[in-house]
């Protein structure tokens, strides 16, 4: 029986294999998905004036993406860049004006002069040989 | 009614009172020793009978006749506290398949089914379901498409579907409808298939009949269908995405893998009715029902509730001689090809009772003539194929229509060939 | 430190309201960084604060929509919680099964942890049209389960087009302005939330909150959360791309929304509506219109229109307060 419907079974190659059902692993509480890195769509990056600062986390509840992070303890504001889409709600919303939007290019390590950085692993992997 | 069984009007009479008149013609199961409580059941009371000994958790309902009595007797079972089932009322067909959707996929026994328009009303959500690999089960009590409202049974409403990969087919009898209930169960839930199932019976003739039906116990019951296991259930103590979008590239190996568990299923189909057969000592072959086939020169090939009337009919054909037997695939899905073309190669003449209608489609045929002959595709010698457009829109097929169907296919076994591809039965003569 | 999650499976326990931003922030991120959804997308932001407010024993449903294909996108997901697709259509309906399996399977002995809080995160499509009737059925079989819509006000993910919540007056492109419809849209919107409490006497809780607002999106999450049967929260979630606004203006528009009396934040509960926000007067709509290009076409007369809907809106309600001259 089970050889005669072999030739029915199509074979799936390793490198094609997906996750069962298309259902896949969720990503930890406080983590980060990995998969759709999104710091390479900014434009302008966030920047944050710890001086003017009144850490009253406004701009914490203000970014869709969640990278307006709480660090140093949560003493202090920053940003996670791997994904912050510099969108500028943060610093639309600060009510002290502490959060500047700086474009990229300003910066030595700017998204425009990063290449594999915000690739998707899979893409990357196409580049890797 | 053919000319020559003019003058056996009345002996057809009494052997129709005979059939109907809750006589188990018992024709598969006369070697068999089931052993349980003897009940007059209908396909319904059948079905309802065995979901309650397969302990469902969530059944989700709407009314349309004919399968609404299932779900009443269900709702009945749990008003009486039989049955601890969370008892929904779907806001209509679609939403009942959303709901067992949602509780298969929180790892619930789910049960929901349908009829008609009905079946039709929920098409969106079939794929969802096999593609979540969800074993929910559906009973269809067929009926036909509107228009107009028509009551009676036809296969048209489940074939739409037979293309979502749900698991297919058709009991002829009570028992039989008793008996796949907890078969699609468990295979639908084997860890090698993961696919909801339909539960197929013909709309009155099956779904309103009462018949013998041997209820096993509880004890053999609960051996043969152990509780569901789902391990990627939503459960918050366990986080799991179900159905993100894919890369670009990976939609043809989801399907592919979607078509793997339903030809899969084979040996699994295959494993589980041997089980079957032991636990509850029956004697079903997993694929195809045979009768009368062993020197049969040419066959009726026909699914669900009909192939009941088609087996007296052709006991009297056989009396008279003709070389006639009959073919009743258990599964429609998955189709069982290589079985089938053993054989169908057999024989000189095959006619598909088709007992749904596909306007348009090829030898302006059923949906069923397309598998066959697709089947037969693969071999050398091909026999004669034609259909019989019979049992639709809820008309039953009489005897004399099966006496006619008998001459039909003695002609075309005899000649090489027919005249028609397609027989609507009642329109013409031979 | 016994995590959330090992509190709910020992016992289910209400979530506790949140008397300010701080404890606001402190708490988990549920919906994480890595989504393709546009910089600056308010239902992204009341998908975060939805979470945040709800916690791990939760589990969330996606209609189609947005929120389902833009966090998704190539094989991953951003919810650390359980999460399923369902069809634009149907997400009442999952959700009720997804209900219904829990509260079998606790009763039964064949789940361990407590009930989880089940949220469907539909669309305004998916909430007020297609996922209407699926909507309405989970919340009249009063299942323990949460409906959100969040509204962007238009069916954004298949390029924009027009919902019952588009305003009247709105571009979209199915209702594009010229000679012949200088007004672009026609119709007026339906009033989902309202009429969903008209229609569901048994409805025990429902909101209705703007991203603009975060702690109170977030409390009213966690009042719906607490509700033991069926509540529905309806946000007003600003779509940067649909309505022709920059991406940093999301907050801004919808704090005009409300300051206009375009959009009421709202909370009913013991059958009585309560206000939350109470200004000495209200702004006029000229000045929500006019940021967003969806409205750019409209004539002063449309404006007026506009103007005389929010007043009689705002009448309907019994909320006496002026309406500042423009
Ligand atoms: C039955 C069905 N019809 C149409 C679609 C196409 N569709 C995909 S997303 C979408 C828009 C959903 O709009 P809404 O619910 O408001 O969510 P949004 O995209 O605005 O976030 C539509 C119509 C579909 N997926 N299913
Ligand atoms: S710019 Fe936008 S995405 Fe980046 S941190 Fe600020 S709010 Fe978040
Ligand atoms: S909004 Fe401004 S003041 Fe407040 S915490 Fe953020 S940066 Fe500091
Ligand atoms: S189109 Fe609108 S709703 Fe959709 S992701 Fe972009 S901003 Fe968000
Ligand atoms: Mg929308």
């Amino acid at each position: 029986m089970k050889e005669r419907y072999k030739k029915y079974i199509v074979e799936i190659p390793e490198e094609m294999s997906i996750p069962y059902a298309g259902i896949v692993e969720s990503p930890k509480v406080n983590g980060e998905q990995p998969m759709m890195l999104t710091g390479g769509w900014r434009i302008y990056r966030p920047v944050v004036d710890h001086d003017k600062c009144v850490m009253c986390k406004s701009c914490v509840l203000a970014c869709p993406d969640a990278t307006v992070l709480l660090v140093d303890g949560g003493q202090k504001i920053g940003f996670n860049l791997d994904y912050c889409k510099g969108c500028g709600l943060c610093t639309w919303v600060c009510p002290v004006n502490a959060i500047d939007r700086v474009p990229e290019i300003d910066f030595e390590d700017g998204v425009p002069f990063q290449d594999a950085l915000f690739l998707l692993p899979h893409v990357e992997a196409l580049y890797a040989d | 009614m053919a000319e020559q069984y003019k003058d056996k009007k009345e002996e057809i009479l009494k052997e129709t009172v005979k059939m109907t008149g809750y006589e188990d013609a018992g024709f598969d199961w006369k070697s068999e020793k089931r052993v349980g409580a003897t009940k007059f059941l209908t396909g319904l009371g059948a079905v309802a009978h065995a979901l309650k000994m397969a302990d469902i958790d969530v059944a989700s309902s709407y009314p349309i006749r004919p399968y609404t009595g299932a779900m009443m007797m269900l709702s009945q079972m749990a008003a009486r506290g039989e049955l601890d089932v969370e008892f929904v009322h779907g806001e209509g067909e679609h939403g009942q398949l959303g709901i067992a959707h949602g509780a298969s996929a929180a790892g619930a026994r789910a049960f929901t089914g349908s009829s008609g328009v009905g079946v039709m009303y929920a098409m969106e959500v079939y794929s969802p379901i096999s593609g979540g690999r969800c074993p929910v089960q559906m009973l269809i009590g067929n009926r036909t498409l509107d228009p107009p409202g028509d009551f009676g049974s036809e296969h048209t409403d489940a074939l739409s579907t037979r293309d979502q990969c749900w698991i297919m087919g058709w009991a002829h009898t009570p028992q039989e409808a008793f008996d796949n209930t907890l078969m699609y169960y468990r295979i639908g839930e084997d860890p090698r298939v993961y696919l909801p199932q339909m539960n197929c019976q013909d709309g009155y003739f099956i779904t309103h009949i009462p018949m013998k039906v041997v209820v096993p116990t509880q004890e053999k019951v609960d051996k043969f269908l152990p509780p569901l296991s789902f391990p990627d259930a939503l459960d918050p103590l366990n986080p799991l995405g179900h159905g993100p979008q894919l890369f670009p590239g990976q939609g043809h190996v989801l399907e592919a893998t979607r078509v793997n568990a339903m030809m899969g299923a084979f040996p699994v189909i295959d494993e589980v009715v041997q089980s079957f057969n032991s636990i509850f000592e029956t004697n079903y072959s997993p694929f195809v029902d045979l009768y009368r086939c062993e020197d049969a020169e040419y066959v009726l090939f026909i699914s669900g509730g009909h192939a009941y009337t088609a087996k007296f009919a052709i006991n009297h054909m056989r009396e008279k001689g003709m070389k006639i037997g009959l073919v009743r695939p258990r599964f429609i899905r998955p189709w069982a090809t290589d079985v089938l073309a053993d054989i169908l190669s057999k024989f000189k003449a095959i006619g598909v009772v088709e007992t749904n209608n596909a306007f348009g489609a090829a030898r302006q045929a059923g949906i069923l003539t397309l598998e066959v002959a697709t089947t037969l595709y693969q071999i050398p010698n091909k026999p004669v194929l034609t259909a019989f457009m019979g049992g639709l829109g809820g008309e039953v097929i009489r005897l004399d229509e099966f006496y006619y169907m008998g001459d039909v296919l003695a002609k075309a076994a005899k000649e090489g060939k027919t005249e028609r591809t397609a027989y609507w039965i009642g329109f013409h003569n031979i | 430190m016994t995590t959330l999650l090992e509190e709910q499976v020992q016992a289910k326990v209400d979530l506790p309201l949140l008397q300010n931003i701080h404890k606001a922030a402190a708490l988990d991120e549920i919906y994480v960084p890595g989504h393709r959804t546009c910089a600056g997308c308010g239902p992204a932001l009341a998908y975060r604060l939805t979470c945040k407010a709800a916690g791990q024993n939760s589990i969330f449903l996606g209609p189609t929509g947005c929120m389902y294909v833009a966090n998704t996108s190539y094989l991953c997901v951003p919810w650390a919680v359980p999460w399923m697709h369902t069809q634009i259509t149907d997400g009442g309906a999952v959700a009720s099964g997804i209900s219904a399996a829990y509260e079998a399977r606790i009763r039964k002995g064949k789940y361990k942890g407590t009930f989880p809080n089940i949220y469907v995160f539909a669309g305004d499509g998916g909430s007020s049209d297609i996922g209407l009737q699926a909507a309405s059925a989970m919340i009249y079989r009063d299942h323990d389960a949460i409906f959100v819509c969040y509204d962007n006000e238009q069916y954004a993910n298949t390029g924009i087009q027009t919902s019952p919540q588009t305003p009247y007056g709105a571009w979209t492109t199915f209702t594009p302005p010229g000679p012949k419809i200088p007004e672009a849209k026609k119709l007026w919107p339906k009033d989902f939330a309202r009429g969903m409490i008209a229609l569901h006497p048994a409805l025990q809780y429902v909101a209705a909150a703007s991203i603009s607002y975060p702690v109170d999106l977030m409390n009213k999450v966690r009042k719906c959360a607490n509700v033991h049967g069926s509540a529905l929260i309806h946000i007003q979630s600003i779509c940067p791309k649909g309505w022709g606004i920059r991406s940093n203006q999301t907050l801004m528009v919808g704090k005009l929304a409300v300051e206009t009396g375009m959009f009421h934040l709202f909370e009913y509960e013991n059958r009585e509506y309560t206000y939350q926000y109470q200004p000495k007067a209200f702004k006029p709509v000229t000045e929500y219109l006019k940021l967003q290009d969806r409205f750019a076409h409209l004539k002063p007369e449309h404006h007026a229109k506009i103007q005389e809907f929010v007043n009689q809106g705002l009448k309907r309600c019994g909320i006496k307060i002026p309406v500042e001259a423009v």
